[in-house]
C-alpha cells in the first residue's frame, strides 16, 4: 500500500479544499479539481487517485452527497453538494486552517 | 454501486479528454493522456471502496464467489479436501459429544455442582468402603456440607398378580432426597425419622416405573405394592430425571439408623454404606478437604480400639469426589485418551490440507501477481486465500455434522456395552458450537500457511520468471516439508498408541480363564427373604431346582454358587484368617483370602481342574462340615512350598477350623486384568451356606441360549414368584468385560488408519511437486547418463530423510504421552520396545510406498521433452 503515504499526507487539506469548492455550489469531481487548479493558479494538482477517494470518504461521513446529473457539456456525471453538516465541519475545518497557519506564520516569523 | 464507480471515473477521463481536444491535441492523443494523468483506475476503485467500508462484505462477497470458481477449476481437489475435513470433524464431533454427554454435561440435579460423593477410604490400597456408624457421626460433626446421605443401592423381588420381578433399588436415609434437592412429582418422600428397623414400610417409585409398570395411575399414592413380600405403600412418585444411583426403579427407607449402629462396635455388624453430600455454598477445595482430614482423626479417635483391631488406625481418610466424576466411572481415561486421538487426526489433516493448498497456491503464483499488480492489497490476497480455505472447511464441517450424527445414531441403537450404563449420546448445542469453532478454526490453520506463502510473493519475480517452476520459492518448500514431516510424526504417535492397545487387548483375550466358558449359561434367582428365612428353606429350593435342570434334555451339568465369575458382582467378603499351626499373628497382619460357596458339581460344570487332593464329595455333609478347596493362588501365597492337604485354617474364635482337602485352579473371577487373588471355596453341601441370591451355571450339549427357555420355566415351576435375571452365557459375559477394550482398540485404530492414509497422500504430494519442479534437473542429469538408479536414488533419498526426521520426532512424541495411555493397558508397558520398534519400520515402508510412483515417474522422464519444456 504504497499510495497510502501520500493520502495521508494530503487528507485534511484536501478535504478543506473539497468543501470549500463545493461551497459555491454542486460540482462533479473533475469540475472540483480543475476549480481547483485554477483558483490556486496551477499551484495545487490534484491527483485523481486522492481525489474521488476523498469524496468517497466525504460522502460517508455524510459532510457532502452525490447524486447523478446532467454536466455543462451534456454528459451525465456524478455532481456532488454540501449537507448541513458539511457546512458546518467547513466552519470548523476552516477555523482550524487559520489558527494552524497563523501560528505556523508567527513561528516562522519570530522565532 | 460498482457500475457507479466505474461511470463516475469513465466521466472524469472524458472531461479531462475534451479538455485536451480542446487545447488542440488530436483526439487519441488526448486519450492517451488523460489515462496516463488518471493513473490506476483500478486502484483509485479499490480506496474508493475502502473509504466506503462497504468494502468488507462487498469483499467477502467477491471473495466467495471467487473462491467457488478457483474451487470449480479444480473439483478433484475440492471434493478431496472436503471429504477429509467430513471425516475428521466427522470423527471429533462424535468423539466430543461421547465426552460431552458422559464428561462434560452437569448432572441433573439443581447445582450439581455441589454435590459429591463421600467416601472412607482405608488399608495400604486406600479401599474405598463406608461404615454406617462413621456416617453419622460425619454427617452431625462436619463443618463443611449441607447435608449428607447415606444410601445402600440393592435389589428387590416385587410380586404382582401376573409376575415376579426383581427390580433395581436403594435403601435411603431420610436426607438422600434432600441432598440431590429434588421434589416429588406427586405425594412426597421420606419423612425425617422414617429409617431404621422401625420405619413404617414405605416406597417411593421412580418415573420410569410408575410410566411401565404402574400404568401412570394418578392415585398411585396411598396404594401398596409387595416388595420381598412385604406390602409396602407408595408415598410418592419422583420426577423424570431423578435417576440415583442409576437405574433405581423404588427407594425405601434403610434398614438401620443412629441408634442400632453408633458407637461402632468389634462385636455388632456395621452396614457398609455409600455416602452422597451436598457441599455448603463459597467453600474451597481446601477447605473441604481440611474439614475432612480433621473429620478422619476425630473418627479415628473415637474408635481407637475398633480400628486398631482392624489395622486401619494410621490408614482411614476421609475423601470427598465431585458426583459427577464419580459417575463418569472407568470410561474417563480411555475417552480422554480418545479425544487426543482425534485432535491428532484432525492436525494431520489440517497439515495435509495446507500442503494441497500450498501446491496450489505456488501454481497460481502468477495469477495471484497479477491481481497485487492489478491493485489488490496483500492484505486483501490474505483475506482472499484464506476465504478459499473456509470455503472448502464450511461444507466439510456440515458433512462432518452429518457423518457425526449418523455415527451417533448408530451408537445410541446399538449401544455397545460400554456406554450402557450411560445415558445416551446426543447432538446438542455446545457440540454444534465446538463443531463450528472447531470447523472455522480448522479453516484458518490449513489456510494460514498457503495465504502467507501467497502473500510473499513477490510480485516483480513472479511477472518476470519465464518458468512458474522456478518461482516456487524455498520458503514454501522448507513450508511444505515441515507439514509432511509433522504428518508423518503424528501418524507415528497414533500408530504407537493404536499398536500398544492392540497388543494389550490380544494379551487380555488370551488371559487364560482357567475355566470353560464354552456352552455355559449364567443366570441369578433372588429368594424372597421372608419366604425362605431358614437355610433348610432355601437349600430345598435350590435342590429342587438342579433336579429339575438336569433333567432337561440339552444340559449336561448344573451348579449354583454365590458368585458368577466376570459378573461384576460379589457378595461373598474377604476373609482374615489364621493358619494353624503357625505363631497367632494380630489382626490386621494376618493373610486374607476372598471366600465364595459352590454346590458340589460347580468345578465339573465349570472345567476347574483339580491340582491336588480332593473337590467336595459325599463325606462333605452338615455333619462334616469343615472341608474346604482352595485356589493354587491361595497354595502358593500362603502355603508355598507346603502340602497344603490336611492343613487347618481358623478364622473367628469359637467357630471351628478348616480342613483344606483340595487345591483347583486358579480362575479369574472378577476381572480379566486383575490377578487373581487367594479364593477359598466352601460346599452347600455342608448346609451353613445357602444365600437367597445365588448364581446357577448351566453347562449344555448344544448353544446354551436356546436353553434359556426351558430353564426359566422350571425356575417358576419350582416357585413362581422367584424371578430369573442376569441370563447371560458366559461367552457373553467374557465378551463383556473385553467391550471396553474393544471400544477402545476400533476407535484408536480407525483413527490411526485414517492418520496413516492422510500421510501416505500428504508424501505422495510433496514427492511428485519435488519431482515436478525438478524435471528439468532430472532431464539433464538423464542426458549427462544418470542410470535409473540414481535418479530413483534422489527421490526416494528425500523421501527417506523426511521420514527418518518423522520418525524421531514421533517416537519422542510417542514417549511423552505414553504416560496417558498407562492406565488402559494391560499385560504390555507403555513403552514397549516391540511397539515401539515395529511401527516406524511400517510407517517408514508406508512413506517409501507413497513416493514410489513419483519416484517411478522421475526415472520415465525423458531428457528432450524436460528441457523443451521450459
Amino acid at each position: 500500500m504504497t499510495s497510502q503515504s501520500r493520502l495521508d499526507l494530503l487528507q485534511g487539506t484536501l478535504d478543506l479544499l473539497i468543501l470549500r469548492t463545493l461551497q459555491t455550489g454542486p460540482m462533479h469531481g473533475w469540475a472540483i479539481s480543475e476549480r481547483i487548479q485554477q483558483i490556486s493558479r496551477e499551484v495545487l494538482q490534484v491527483n485523481q487517485g486522492s481525489l474521488y477517494p476523498a469524496l468517497h470518504r466525504l460522502e460517508h461521513q455524510g459532510w457532502i452527497k452525490a447524486e447523478w446529473g446532467i454536466s455543462e457539456l451534456g454528459r451525465r456525471a456524478r455532481f456532488y453538494q454540501l449537507t448541513a453538516s458539511g457546512r458546518k465541519q467547513l466552519e470548523v475545518e476552516t477555523d482550524n486552517w487559520a489558527r494552524l497557519a497563523g501560528a505556523i506564520g508567527r513561528v516562522l516569523e519570530e522565532a | 454501486m460498482e457500475d457507479e464507480l466505474d461511470e463516475e471515473l469513465r466521466s472524469h477521463l472524458e472531461f479531462q479528454t475534451r479538455k485536451h481536444l480542446a487545447a488542440g491535441l488530436d483526439p487519441k492523443e488526448a486519450q492517451r493522456r488523460s489515462r496516463v494523468e488518471f493513473g490506476a483506475v483500478e486502484l483509485t476503485k479499490e480506496e474508493c471502496r475502502d473509504e466506503r467500508r462497504v468494502n468488507v462484505i462487498d469483499n467477502f462477497i467477491q471473495d466467495v464467489r471467487y473462491a467457488m470458481r478457483v474451487l470449480r477449476r479444480d473439483p478433484m481437489l475440492a471434493l478431496t479436501a472436503m471429504l477429509t475435513l467430513a471425516i475428521c470433524i466427522g470423527a471429533n464431533t462424535t468423539v466430543f459429544s461421547l465426552v460431552n454427554s458422559i464428561i462434560l454435561r452437569p448432572l441433573s440435579y439443581p447445582q450439581s455442582e455441589r454435590l459429591y460423593w463421600v467416601s472412607e477410604r482405608m488399608g495400604k490400597d486406600q479401599l474405598e468402603l463406608s461404615h454406617a456408624p462413621d456416617y453419622y457421626s460425619l454427617r452431625e460433626q462436619n463443618k463443611v456440607f449441607e447435608d449428607v446421605a447415606a444410601y445402600d443401592p440393592s435389589t428387590v423381588n416385587w410380586t404382582s398378580a401376573e409376575k415376579a420381578e426383581q427390580l433395581d433399588s436403594a435403601q435411603v436415609a431420610p436426607s438422600f432426597f434432600n441432598v440431590l434437592s429434588s421434589q416429588p412429582l406427586m405425594g412426597r418422600y421420606l419423612a425425617r425419622a422414617e429409617e431404621g428397623p422401625k420405619a413404617s414400610p414405605v416406597v417411593v417409585l421412580s418415573y420410569s416405573f410408575w410410566r411401565s409398570r404402574m400404568g401412570s395411575d394418578p392415585n398411585i399414592v396411598g396404594k401398596s405394592i409387595t416388595l420381598d413380600s412385604l406390602q409396602r405403600t407408595v408415598i410418592g412418585v419422583m420426577p423424570q430425571g431423578f435417576d440415583y444411583p442409576k437405574g433405581t426403579q423404588v427407594w425405601v427407607p434403610l434398614p438401620f439408623d443412629d441408634a442400632s449402629q453408633r458407637p461402632r462396635l468389634i462385636s455388632r455388624p456395621m452396614w457398609i454404606v455409600n455416602m452422597v453430600a451436598r457441599l455448603r455454598p463459597n467453600i474451597s477445595q481446601q477447605q473441604l478437604d481440611t474439614d475432612l482430614d480433621r473429620m478422619a482423626i476425630a473418627i479415628r479417635r473415637e474408635y481407637p480400639k475398633e480400628f486398631t483391631a482392624v489395622g486401619f488406625l494410621d490408614s482411614m481418610n476421609i475423601l470427598a469426589r465431585p458426583l459427577r466424576r464419580q459417575m463418569q466411572g472407568d470410561l474417563r481415561p480411555a475417552l480422554l485418551v480418545l479425544s487426543g486421538a482425534v485432535a491428532l487426526v484432525l492436525l494431520i489433516a489440517c497439515a495435509n490440507l495446507a500442503n494441497l493448498l500450498l501446491a496450489r497456491a505456488t501454481a497460481r503464483e502468477r495469477e495471484l501477481a497479477v491481481r497485487m499488480a492489478l491493485g489488490s492489497g496483500r492484505a486483501r490476497i490474505v483475506r482472499q486465500v484464506l476465504t478459499e480455505s473456509l470455503a472448502l472447511a464450511v461444507p466439510g464441517g456440515l458433512a462432518g455434522i452429518l457423518m457425526a450424527a449418523l455415527a451417533i445414531a448408530y451408537l445410541n441403537a446399538s449401544k455397545p456395552f460400554v456406554l450402557q450404563s450411560y445415558p445416551p449420546i446426543s447432538l446438542d448445542i455446545s457440540t454444534l458450537t465446538f463443531t463450528f469453532t472447531l470447523t472455522f478454526v480448522t479453516g484458518l490453520v490449513f489456510g494460514i500457511a498457503p495465504a502467507f506463502a501467497a502473500a510473499g510473493i513477490s510480485i516483480q519475480d513472479a511477472l518476470k520468471s519465464a518458468s512458474h517452476m522456478q518461482s516456487g520459492g524455498k520458503r514454501a518448500t522448507t513450508l511444505r516439508h515441515v507439514l509432511v514431516v509433522a504428518e508423518l510424526g503424528l501418524s507415528l504417535v497414533l500408530l504407537i498408541g493404536a499398536g500398544l492397545l492392540a497388543r494389550s487387548f490380544i494379551a487380555l483375550a488370551r488371559t487364560d480363564l482357567g475355566f470353560s466358558a464354552q456352552n455355559l449359561l449364567t443366570l441369578r434367582v433372588n429368594l424372597v427373604n421372608s419366604r425362605y428365612a431358614t437355610v433348610e428353606s432355601r437349600a430345598q429350593f435350590y435342590d429342587d431346582l438342579l433336579g429339575r435342570i438336569l433333567r432337561l434334555p440339552m444340559v449336561q451339568r448344573a451348579a449354583v454358587a454365590t458368585d458368577i465369575p466376570l459378573s461384576g458382582e460379589r457378595h461373598w467378603g474377604n476373609l482374615r484368617f489364621q493358619v494353624v499351626g503357625r505363631s497367632p499373628l494380630p489382626l490386621a497382619q494376618r493373610p486374607t483370602a476372598d471366600t465364595t460357596v459352590v454346590s458340589g458339581d460347580f468345578f465339573r460344570t465349570l472345567g476347574i481342574p483339580l491340582r491336588n487332593g480332593r473337590t467336595f464329595d459325599e463325606q462333605d455333609s452338615t455333619k462334616a462340615a469343615d472341608s474346604i478347596v482352595i485356589n493354587e493362588a491361595f497354595a502358593k501365597k500362603i502355603l508355598p512350598g507346603e502340602d497344603p492337604i490336611g492343613r487347618y485354617i481358623s478364622s473367628r474364635k469359637g467357630s471351628p477350623d478348616w480342613r483344606i482337602v483340595g487345591v483347583v485352579g486358579t480362575i479369574r473371577s472378577s476381572d480379566l486384568g486383575a490377578d487373581p487373588p487367594p479364593l477359598i471355596y466352601r460346599c452347600t453341601c455342608q448346609g451353613n451356606s445357602f444365600l437367597s441370591r445365588m448364581g446357577i451355571f448351566v453347562k449344555t450339549t448344544g448353544d446354551a441360549r436356546q436353553a434359556v427357555r426351558a430353564i426359566e420355566e422350571e425356575v417358576s415351576a419350582t416357585d413362581r414368584n422367584t424371578p430369573v435375571f442376569d441370563v447371560k452365557t458366559m461367552e457373553d459375559r467374557l465378551n463383556d468385560s473385553l467391550a471396553s477394550q474393544e471400544f477402545q482398540l476400533v476407535l484408536i485404530g480407525t483413527f490411526a488408519s485414517i492418520a496413516i492414509i492422510l500421510a501416505a497422500v500428504g508424501v505422495y504430494g510433496v514427492m511428485s511437486y519435488l519431482v515436478t519442479l525438478r524435471t528439468r534437473e532430472i532431464g539433464i542429469r538423464v542426458a549427462m547418463g544418470a542410470r535409473l538408479e540414481h535418479v530413483l536414488r534422489l527421490v526416494l533419498g528425500e523421501s527417506f530423510a523426511l521420514t527418518g526426521v518423522a520418525i524421531a520426532a514421533g517416537l519422542f512424541g510417542a514417549w511423552a504421552l505414553s504416560r496417558y495411555l498407562k492406565s488402559l493397558l494391560y499385560g504390555v508397558t507403555a513403552l514397549d520396545g516391540f511397539t515401539f520398534a515395529i511401527m516406524p519400520l511400517g510407517l517408514a515402508g508406508i512413506a517409501i510406498a507413497a513416493s514410489l510412483v513419483p519416484a517411478l515417474r522421475a526415472s520415465r522422464i525423458d531428457p528432450i521433452t524436460a528441457l523443451r519444456e521450459e
